[in-house]
């Protein structure tokens, strides 16, 4: 545990560029502010690392701008593993989070990546390096999500999509 | 743990072989003859290669998510899952490991895979399938059989509570003859389904050298030209 402890230290200050703050990866580029239409259905490959191990994982995204942001995150045959809301002013619901992920990682983590990638974000906490057009990085502390925009299907997306009451599982 | 019984569930269904409510398909009373039939064709294929389109259904969207691939099987264990579209990716297992590629803009990169034992444990289900043997099938399913004129429907209901929870149902479309599978459906509590329909089958067929390495595995393109020149 220790020693797992002290690994996960020395990549975060690695990754953080010996900084102590929660600024951005050194040669983060930021992402454009629209690299995406204002209404559209993305899908987009990811492959998550995380302390080695790799792990594939589909996203797709709902993006409305005017009700904001929806992701549905699935694993290779299509169960989902987290389903996040965010709404035009930036507040964060998490419809679904199933194991391995935490509903806690989904809002800190997930739902984080998401504004910085598609929302309007641009603080300082957005680590996200665009690789190509369509080839995103995303590096935090203690992950690596490599993204992969396979499809955009520009396009208003239906109101319901962002209604907190739907979609979500008890 | 539960999403492992899942995909679980729906990689035997794929080997195994949804159904549109056809009015004139009749409830067998004793599916058991049938999946003895059943058992003894599957026992006869040798290898299997199969084009299939998947269609994620989600009630929040209004169309289904599509992709598209191929899945390949060859005795003993031998087991290849390829998506084709959107995007590319090949699962390779065997008796011993499993490797997963993802493509990047063309070029193949190998994962170093998280959870490897609990994939490899799905792939081994897939084989023992594969040889005709559905008696594991019925220790975690409720199996129930339905026949039409063109068509043989079985319907999985899971046995564990956890299961359940997360598929209500696999349902798996056959040619009344077992010669072929049309399609599989899985059912979810909430009212999502997956849908995987069957394009092209191939049963008894050679793969060329290399479709299942999982150091630097065949190129579908050469795959599939090898499986243009089976009957």
């Amino acid at each position: 545990m220790f020693r797992d402890c002290c690994l996960m230290l020395l990549v975060s200050v690695l990754l953080a560029g010996c900084s102590a703050t929660k600024q951005s990866l050194q040669g983060t580029v930021p992402v454009p502010a629209q690299p995406f239409p204002p209404d559209a259905l993305v899908t987009q490959r990811g492959v998550l690392t995380v302390r080695g191990r790799q792990f594939s994982v589909n996203g797709y995204i709902a993006k409305s701008r005017t009700h904001g942001l929806r992701l549905i995150m699935t694993e290779n045959f299509g169960a989902v593993l987290a389903d996040v809301l965010v709404n035009p002013e930036g507040k964060v619901f998490v419809m679904r989070a199933k194991p391995p992920f935490r509903r806690a990682w989904v809002e800190r983590y997930i739902a984080a990546d998401l504004k910085c990638i598609f929302g309007e974000a641009t603080d300082s906490d957005c680590p996200v390096r665009m690789v190509s057009p369509t080839h995103f990085i995303v590096e935090r502390r203690w992950y690596k999500v490599d993204l992969w925009t396979v499809e955009t299907k520009p396009g208003t997306q239906p109101a319901e999509m962002f209604d907190v009451t739907k979609g979500g599982k008890p | 743990m539960k999403n492992m019984l899942a995909i679980t569930a729906a990689w035997i269904a794929l080997v195994t072989a949804a159904t549109a409510q056809d009015p004139l398909l009749q409830q067998l009373a004793d599916s058991r003859p049938v999946l003895q039939e059943l058992q003894r064709k599957m026992s006869e294929v040798r290898s299997l290669y199969l084009e299939f389109t998947q269609e994620r259904h989600l009630k929040l969207f209004n169309e289904p998510l599509k992709s598209e691939g191929v899945m390949l099987l060859d005795r003993p264990a031998l087991i290849r899952w390829e998506t084709t579209s959107p995007y590319q990716s090949i699962m390779l297992g065997n008796h011993k490991s499993v490797a997963q590629f993802e493509s990047n803009n063309g070029e193949w990169k190998k994962l170093k895979l998280g959870f490897p034992q609990l994939l490899r444990r799905v792939m081994e289900q897939i084989a023992l399938i594969h040889q005709g043997k559905l008696d594991s099938l019925t220790n975690d399913f409720a199996i129930s059989v339905a026949t039409g004129t063109d068509v043989a429907v079985l319907t999985l209901a899971p046995k564990d509570e956890t299961m359940r929870s997360m598929m209500s149902s696999l349902v798996v479309k056959l040619l009344p003859d077992f010669s072929g599978t049309r399609e599989v459906l899985t059912y979810e509590p909430g009212g999502d389904f997956t849908r995987i329909i069957f394009t092209r089958e191939r049963h008894n067929v050679t793969f060329p050298a290399g479709t299942f390495d999982q150091t630097n595995p065949l190129g579908i393109a050469a795959v599939r030209a090898a499986m243009d020149h089976v009957p």
